[in-house]
């Protein structure tokens, strides 16, 4: 049972993995963007971040340079729609640069993300 | 026949002798008379007559006149009397040979004399002829530069005439003349020549003639020998003569063209070689003439120079059609330049697809020109190979874009994934959250066949047909499969202020040339940065509508700006060519802004780069409005 900030602009994306860390006893909180997601940061505790990279305003590279440059070690989740070899879209390596601890590829099942999930929050 | 009175005669003379003499006298062809040896006149035959009359030659018994007597004083003065004298007389145009020969009549006293005058003006008129023409044949030879020369076989004695000596720089008083010492003077290479020529003569063999080198005060000569071989009686052949002519000019004049004749080989030759069909056309005549075509001239018409040389080159106008070849016949009409994309009718009657480029050849600058190069390059394969660039370029975009529809697709199936699956736990228990489950579901999957409709429709190789279309959403919906492959720190702003506009455009060629656009802004960037994407309308007025080579009037104007490194004048003035690129390889093939400036031009738009270095680059397309719906 952990509590879990979720950050996603898609509403779609957003319901569907909420629903899927509900069905494990998770709670979440969503946030639309990054930007979004530090202010909501700012003012609770949660235990991992689950986040997608491509959003609007603040995109979820900026969100870990953010988050890791602050000091803050929370474990982090990405779930990325992007191939992992097309060039000009976000990757795995980008993202773990950036200190995300996994990444998870869209679209993924719901135990896909759970044990991802797992693995962080043991770690 | 008269017999001319003898009066007054000797009387040694016997009546026999007399009439013996008479009659001798009288059967002489030639004028002659008898003088005794006071110089009287004793007799004359009838020949003789008219001399004496033109002599005033009182007659018989009396003294001889004019011509006989200058014979008879000149017999007397040489005291000659024993021996026949002659001379030569003219008397008026006849020319005689007087001859005196002393009869004796008696041993005492002096002796008869018989002058007899022969008529040799023919001869004498002969003998001139010859030294006249011998006169001529000196002068001819002189003005020719021709030397002559002979040269008897048995004692190897050698003639030569003045020229010669000039021709081999020679001085006749210094220069002895032996085979060795004119061995001396040919030149070491061709003195085998000469001695064979010799031979030659020497046995007879008449050789029309023979060329070799002499060192003439340290320069080399040409000499030509023609000679021709004299026989004795017996038909051996005992001298050789003939003429000896400096032929050095000619020779260096034959070598020049030689050369020249060389180098218009070399020149044909290369023109043959040259994979670029070239015709050469002159403009003397009122038609244009072909004066000349290559070998891939004639591979490309099928005409052979033969059959197309003299003729218009309207022969390569096609039958029908053809319009373009006005521009050609205007550009040789007005001794001017050009290339032309057009029709050319090969001699099987098909058609060629070629690029005729016309040069005028002038003598000066702004001279006009009569002759014409034109180049025919076949473009069949150009063609072709445009249209495989264009393909491929747009496999390219569409790979570009595979990332942004990578991410688009799997974005909406994660919904239909995950909450298919958790539906299925909870079908019983929540039906009102699983209807929830199936709306969403069901707009993502709605979501993901437009996406593959769009695709499909980019990748789709359609011919360029032109229509009416929405052209904000056509924009739209570029961006919209666009922006997810751009870089993180690439902002993509789209104001779009006449999204009602139709444009008459192709949809496919709307992706292509926004990606393209955009990709450039976003590549000038460095990754951080914005590009603002602009559609409005715009009312051009002449001045504008010429600088853009539009008409004036209302045109659709696509806008994209971005703030990144700009370009100096030389990239800006080259980024249209094909391939031409200042990105690292493999970032970019160079086709992009070719790509699009043949697509907006294709639609008889415009499109025009604003760019400063470190500025950004704005590229500005103007469309041709099809109907604007009023707001």
């Amino acid at each position: 049972m952990a509590h879990i900030l979720l950050v996603e602009d898609s509403p779609e994306v957003s319901l569907s993995v909420s629903e899927i860390l509900a069905s494990a006893g998770h709670t979440t909180v969503e946030a639309a963007s990054g930007k979004e997601a530090i202010k909501k940061l700012r003012g609770a505790q949660f235990d991992a971040i689950v986040s997608d990279i491509w959003m609007p305003e603040m995109d979820g590279i900026e969100l870990l340079k953010e988050i890791r440059g602050s000091g803050n070690n929370i474990p982090v989740v990405v779930i990325s729609g992007g191939a992992p070899n097309a060039p000009l879209t976000y990757t795995a390596p980008l993202a773990a640069t950036f200190g995300a601890n996994v990444v998870v590829y869209k679209p993924f099942e719901k135990a896909e993300l759970l044990k991802a999930l797992e693995t962080v929050l043991a770690d | 026949m008269t017999v001319a009175p003898v009066s007054s005669m000797r009387s040694q003379i016997s009546e026999f002798d007399r009439l013996s003499a008479h009659a001798h006298l009288e059967a002489m062809p030639t004028p002659a008379v008898v003088l005794d040896g006071a110089g009287m006149l004793v007799a004359h035959n009838s020949s003789a007559q008219e001399l004496l009359q033109s002599e005033v030659t009182a007659g018989v018994g009396h003294p001889v006149g004019g011509l006989f007597r200058v014979m008879a004083e000149r017999a007397n003065r040489t005291d000659g009397v024993e021996k026949p004298a002659s001379f030569e007389q003219a008397i008026g145009q006849v020319w005689y040979h007087v001859s005196a020969y002393p009869v004796w009549t008696s041993l005492e006293g002096p002796p008869l004399q018989i002058i007899i005058a022969e008529d040799i003006t023919r001869r004498k008129r002969a003998e001139f002829e010859i030294r006249e023409s011998e006169a001529r044949l000196e002068e001819a030879t002189r003005i020719a530069q021709l030397g002559t020369y002979k040269v008897y076989w048995d004692t190897e004695k050698v003639q030569w005439s003045p020229h010669m000596y000039v021709i081999h720089g020679l001085s006749p008083d210094s220069f002895k003349h032996t085979p060795e010492k004119y061995r001396e003077i040919i030149h070491p290479e061709d003195r085998e020549l000469f001695e064979r020529y010799g031979q030659m003569q020497s046995q007879g063999k008449a050789l029309h003639g023979a060329e070799y080198r002499i060192v003439r005060k340290g320069t080399t000569r040409w000499l030509r020998l023609d000679g021709r071989v004299l026989f004795d009686v017996k038909g051996e052949p005992y001298a050789s003569f003939g003429t000896c002519q400096d032929v050095t000019e000619s020779k260096q004049r034959e070598q020049e063209l030689k050369n020249l004749l060389r180098r218009n080989a070399i020149l044909y030759e290369a023109l043959d070689a040259s994979p670029i069909g070239v015709a050469v056309v002159t403009t003397d005549s009122i038609r244009p003439e072909v004066f000349y075509i290559n070998a891939e001239f004639e591979r490309l018409t099928g005409y052979k120079t033969s059959s197309l040389a003299k003729r218009s080159i309207n022969a390569l106008r096609p039958k029908d059609g053809g319009g373009e070849w006005d521009g050609v016949m205007l550009a040789l009409q007005m001794s001017d330049g050009g290339s032309f994309e057009l029709s050319c009718a090969r001699s099987d009657g098909t058609n060629l697809l070629a690029q005729l480029q016309v040069a005028p050849v002038r003598d000066l600058p702004g001279r006009e020109a009569t002759v014409f190069v034109l180049n025919l390059r076949d473009i069949t394969i150009d063609r072709q190979r445009a249209e495989a660039l264009l393909q491929s370029q747009k496999m390219e975009a569409l790979g570009q874009l595979s990332g942004g529809v990578a991410h688009e697709i799997n974005n909406l199936l994660q919904p239909v994934l995950a909450l298919s699956d958790l539906g299925q736990d909870i079908a019983d228990t929540d039906p009102v959250k699983v209807r929830k489950y199936f709306e969403v579901i069901s707009s993502s999957g709605r979501k993901a066949r437009d996406v593959v409709r769009q695709v499909l429709t980019f990748a789709r190789r359609d011919v360029a047909q032109l229509a009416a279309y929405p052209i904000g959403t056509l924009v739209s919906d570029a961006l919209h499969l666009l922006h997810s492959g751009l870089p993180p720190g690439i902002k993509l702003e789209y104001e779009a202020n006449a999204s009602d506009a139709q444009a008459m455009v192709n949809p496919t060629q709307v992706s292509q040339v926004v990606l393209n656009l955009v990709k450039n802004a976003a590549d000038a960037m460095n990754g951080e940065g914005m590009v603002m994407v602009q559609l409005g309308l715009v009312d051009l007025e002449q001045g504008a509508a010429d600088a853009l080579t539009l008409a004036p009037g209302r045109w659709i104007k696509l806008q994209v700006a971005d703030s990144g490194c700009g370009m100096d004048a030389y990239t800006l003035s080259r980024v249209f060519e094909p391939f031409f690129t200042t990105k690292e390889a493999g970032k970019g093939t160079g086709l992009g802004l070719s790509v699009v400036y043949s697509i907006v031009t294709g639609w008889g738009g415009a499109l025009k780069l604003e760019s400063e270095v470190d500025q950004g680059t704005t590229a500005v397309i103007y469309l041709p409005a099809a109907l604007v719906v009023a707001p």
